[in-house]
């Protein structure tokens, strides 16, 4: 499934849509918030009008009776019952997952704000709205429904005067909302390009929509019917505050329909209305609508520490299984979120192997793992009961068979997947999990991804075959300060720094501009080693571990506290995941510390430099620690320099293509990741590609010639310290 | 059945040039700092083939023999860990500074000690000194048949079949057991170990014979007493290059102007 996007090119009517969406998206800023801020404003404006306190009311179920809804309740509220225990019995083979106990101040605020408030639904500005418009209108009329039931088998009687006026009112508003938000729907699910809604079309899809559909438009037709009935004689004023029903009656009107004919259809309306109602209802428990339910719970579950931080095996050597082999050896979160998913492929759409033609699609590794889940977890639970080997039970291997290794490998643990999940689901985590049972326990890994693992066990980093030792770059700088725990930093290099050629020039120029803004600093030259990411992302959770150990121990030796690192995913290892080995350090990436040193007048970018940049976001820095600032700020620090945004920036930014070890490994598919960035690059038409990482450079490097042969007034990938280093002073260089 | 690999462990090939020195008045390498010692490439693509074939055959025991220092213990516990069964260490002060001869001699005493082998798997020549002489010399001192340079080997109805990389094709031989073979590249990479195997094989504790286990062995005929190869001297051989660009208006120009500065060198 190749996107491009450009072919996605809206025409001029479609512009104007979508700035009508835009609009909304931006203004209704959620779910919850607009839909009490209309009811607020409505009941304000009907209290405004001050209209005369009315006898309005009706007969509640005029000309039908009550007894099939109670029926159909009590058969729906069992199915619901026997739903959720069926799921949650099946969930249970998964292994124990206690973070959900922790920061639960944080989780109820990720279910109200990512669940109910559906932040993440609004990144898709048109499913923003339609999905506004449908749930709210859901919501709103079963809250409808609800005060028919009390009004009509409670004692409380209130649907009379003005509420009954201004529930008619609201009752249609919503309906009316709710067949936009429909409209909306089947639009898309029929009318739309090739939409990545169709990509796992099923027949549920259809029910969903064009069951809602049936609810919608019949709920008017009996409200339309009781209304010639009733209302459109006697009590006209009454009748036009339900003004959807009211415009339908006007057309009763037109065909002079006779009371009995008028009466049947109501009752054949009402039935259609209420069956549909139930049937509708029932999907819950067999299809995507659970997520209506799973969402807010997937969202309380999200993790709450940071999406870099991939889980660590504790006592790793006392293990029966490494890593995730089968269905019951993810965590019953891993299992729940995959019942969560309602396969509208935003992860697919974002995922950059997918982009690239490469065979990885998020939504179906996920639908895959469903399919096996329900197909392989019952009999798990049964070897389980019976006390039979549960490994045994599935006919096929999970890991090779249902999920192919090679779509494990092309996944970059660029986080855009997790990013755009309106459901909360964690994609990441789980493919790394079955990458380590590929790994540790099978040993199998693609031959170059092998050589790179080799090579940090033997050589302590990952480049095979480089002929530059660690202290390479450091030549022509004159002294450079060896870390004796005495300097407030250690400028920590990196084996990308030190050992690939492209590199060392960015490492020169960190270490002068650190070196200019008079911190104190020194580096460990010969005494780096890898700090075992690469290991890690490429499933070797054991050799990551020994690796992480030992740079702790030599940190802790040499007594670094503050450490500045030249690479992103350097970054996010000591950050996000050396604290769970008790190695806690404060880290910043280079762009963070070089832009405060510009902030504190330290350094200070004054030559102009003319040049039109594009700035691409490394996913280790943008996208999972959230940092998109600091490297603008010095960008625009800097005079002359012209910053071109790409189409997909900041948290949609797409990666380099280098990510979860794929810097090693051979890419199977259509296209390669770093073509396709490199032609969003080029496209901008600017004279540099600005990052922050050296794989991305690399990565860049070797894309954009092979994607624009003509070397005239080709994009050129630098790192945001080559620019700056460019705009200071010369004379503070010296210093 | 029992499979012998002998595993070398050498100085990591991959060091930097700039990281490598020779000391030239004692004609020895100089570790290069930061550096560890690794197993020879050609010794862990031996082992391959002999855990291929124990993966077919089934019922055999490998034993593998370094020859080394302290050290090559990581070496052994490598292959350790990509299956094989047994670790033996040769070890002695004597055994050190030795050359091929005296290697051979050591290992193919080892081997006779250990009684009932059927097969010795050697790399095609140790990654270091690449003399290719030890598997050939061992074959020589036990008396079995030795085919070298293998890239497939099979073993089966009493019998090894090789087939061996010749510079312009292949050829099969096939020899009666015992018999030493000794593997080369292009059999393919020796394969990534488990992490159960690499956990098990670091329990594992490793024999070490020294001069004293050898009845047969005098500290005169091994390690450096024992040497029949004299190293005259040690040196990196200078290599000068220069670079010439060769100029010409166009692509054509250029080709023939090279062509002839090709011809003019006798290289064409």
């Amino acid at each position: 499934m190749l996107i491009s996007e450009k072919n996605h090119r809206m025409n001029r009517n479609k512009e104007i849509l979508y700035s009508i969406i835009n609009f909304l998206n931006q203004y209704f800023f959620s779910f919850i918030f607009s839909t009490t801020f209309i009811l607020v404003i409505l009941s304000g404006l009907f209290l405004g009008i001050g209209i005369e306190q009315s006898t309005a009311s009706r007969q509640i179920f005029f000309n039908v009776s009550p007894w099939p809804i109670y029926l159909l309740l009590s058969v729906l509220t069992g199915l619901l019952v026997f739903g959720v225990i069926r799921h949650g019995s099946l969930w249970a083979i998964g292994k124990p997952f206690n973070d959900w106990r922790i920061n639960i101040p944080w989780r109820v605020q990720n279910t109200v704000r990512l669940g109910v408030m559906q932040d993440k639904v609004r990144r898709d500005k048109f499913a923003s709205v339609m999905h506004w418009c449908i749930s709210s209108s859901i919501i709103v009329l079963t809250f409808v429904t609800a005060q028919v039931a009390i009004e009509d088998d409670t004692p409380l009687h209130f649907l009379n005067g003005n509420y009954y006026l201004f529930f008619s009112f609201y009752g249609d508003l919503f309906g009316l909302i709710g067949l936009i938000g429909v409209s909306m729907a089947l639009y898309r699910r029929y009318y739309d390009d090739f939409h990545r809604i169709r990509w796992d079309e099923r027949v549920e899809d259809h029910l969903i929509l064009w069951g809602l559909f049936i609810i919608l438009i019949s709920g008017f037709f009996v409200e339309s019917y009781r209304i010639s009935i009733t209302e459109l004689e006697n009590f006209p004023e009454w009748a036009k505050w339900s003004f959807v029903s009211y415009v339908l009656a006007q057309f009763n009107g037109i065909f002079d329909f006779s009371e009995e004919l008028l009466l049947n259809m109501h009752t054949i309306s009402w039935w259609i209305h209420v069956l549909v109602v139930f049937f509708w209802l029932t999907l819950i428990v067999f299809t995507k609508l659970d997520h209506f339910l799973f969402a807010p719970i997937n969202a309380f579950l999200l993790r709450t520490d940071s999406p870099g931080r991939l889980s660590r095996i504790e006592n790793i050597e006392e293990q029966e299984v490494f890593g995730v082999g089968q269905i019951q050896d993810f965590n019953w979160k891993q299992l729940f979120e995959l019942d969560a998913c309602v396969r509208c492929g935003r992860c697919t759409e974002v995922c950059p192997a997918n982009l690239a033609g490469q065979p990885l699609s998020p939504m179906h590794l996920i639908q895959d793992l469903k399919s096996h889940f329900n197909e392989v977890a019952p009999l798990v639970q049964e070897a389980g009961n019976n006390g039979d080997d549960v490994r045994a039970v599935a006919s096929r291997s999970m890991v090779g068979e249902v999920i192919k290794e090679e779509t494990l490998w092309a996944c970059r643990t660029c986080g855009a997947c997790v990013q755009e999940c309106p459901v909360m689901i964690e994609h990441v985590p789980s493919i790394v999990d079955m990458r380590r049972f590929l790994v540790m326990d099978e040993a199998k890994i693609p031959q170059t991804a092998q050589a790179a693992l080799e090579n940090l066990e033997m050589r302590g980093h990952p480049w095979k075959g480089t002929a530059l030792e660690r202290t390479t770059w450091m030549e022509g700088l004159g002294d450079v300060p060896i870390f004796d725990g005495t300097q407030e930093f250690l400028y920590w290099v990196g084996c990308s720094g030190s050992l690939v050629e492209r590199n060392l020039p960015i490492t020169k120029k960190v270490f002068s501009l650190i070196q200019a803004s008079g911190t104190s600093f020194g580096v460990l030259g010969q005494e780096e080693t890898c700090n075992g990411d690469p290991a890690r992302r490429l499933g070797n959770e054991y050799l990551y571990q020994i690796l992480a150990e030992q740079l702790i121990d030599t940190f802790k030796q040499k007594n670094v506290q503050k450490v500045i690192t030249n690479c992103p995913h350097c970054f996010n290892t000591f950050k996000n995941e050396y604290p769970q080995f008790d190695g806690k350090f404060e880290v910043l990436h280079h762009t963070q510390f070089l832009e405060q040193a510009i902030n504190d007048g330290k350094l200070e970018p004054k030559k102009s430099v003319d040049l039109d940049i594009t700035y691409h976001d490394s996913c280790y820095l943008g996208r999972i620690n959230n940092e998109y600032d600091a490297p603008r700020n010095i960008l625009k620090s800097i005079p002359g320099l012209n910053i071109i945004e790409m189409d997909r920036t900041m948290s949609k930014g797409l990666c380099c293509g280098a990510g979860g070890g794929n810097m090693w490994q051979e890419e199977i598919g259509a296209r390669r990741v770093n073509h396709v960035r490199s032609e969003e690059a080029i496209d901008t038409g600017a004279d540099e590609l600005i990052s922050n990482c050296p794989f991305c450079i690399q990565m860049f490097e070797d894309g954009i010639p092979s994607v624009e042969p003509n070397e005239d007034g080709r994009i050129k990938p630098f790192d945001i310290a080559e620019v700056l280093y460019h705009s200071i002073d010369s004379s503070q260089e010296d210093n | 059945m029992h499979f012998v690999i002998c595993a070398k462990q050498i100085p990591d090939p991959d060091t930097p040039p700039s990281a490598f020195k020779i000391d030239e008045t004692k004609n020895e390498v100089v570790p290069a700092p930061g550096i560890s010692p690794v197993l020879s490439q050609f010794d862990g693509i031996a082992a391959e083939a002999a855990l291929r074939i124990k993966e077919k055959v089934g019922d055999v025991k490998i034993t593998v023999i370094s020859l080394g220092k302290e050290s090559a213990q990581a070496a052994i516990k490598q292959v350790l860990a990509m299956g094989a069964d047994e670790g033996l260490l040769l070890e002695d002060d004597a055994f050190e500074n030795g050359d091929h001869y005296t290697t051979a001699l050591v290992l193919s005493e080892a081997i006779k000690k250990l009684g009932d082998v059927d097969a010795v798997f050697c790399g095609r020549q140790a990654a270091d000194w690449d003399m290719g002489q030890v598997g050939l010399g061992i074959a020589q001192l036990l008396e079995m048949p030795c085919a070298i340079i293998g890239k497939d080997v099979d073993i089966s109805d009493g019998k090894m079949t090789v087939q061996r990389v010749l510079l312009d094709g292949f050829e099969t031989v096939e020899m009666p057991l015992p018999a030493v073979v000794t593997v080369s590249n292009e059999l393919g990479e020796p394969r990534y170990p488990k992490l159960q195997q690499i956990m098990q094989a670091a329990k594992k504790t490793v024999n070490k014979w020294s001069l004293a286990d050898f009845e047969n062995l005098e500290a005169t005929q091994v390690g450096e007493q024992g040497r029949k190869l004299k190293l005259e001297k040690l040196f990196i051989p200078a290599s000068d290059s220069e670079v010439e660009i060769i100029e010409g208006e166009s692509a054509q120009e250029q080709a023939s102007a090279l062509v002839s500065r090709l011809k003019d060198a006798k290289i064409l």
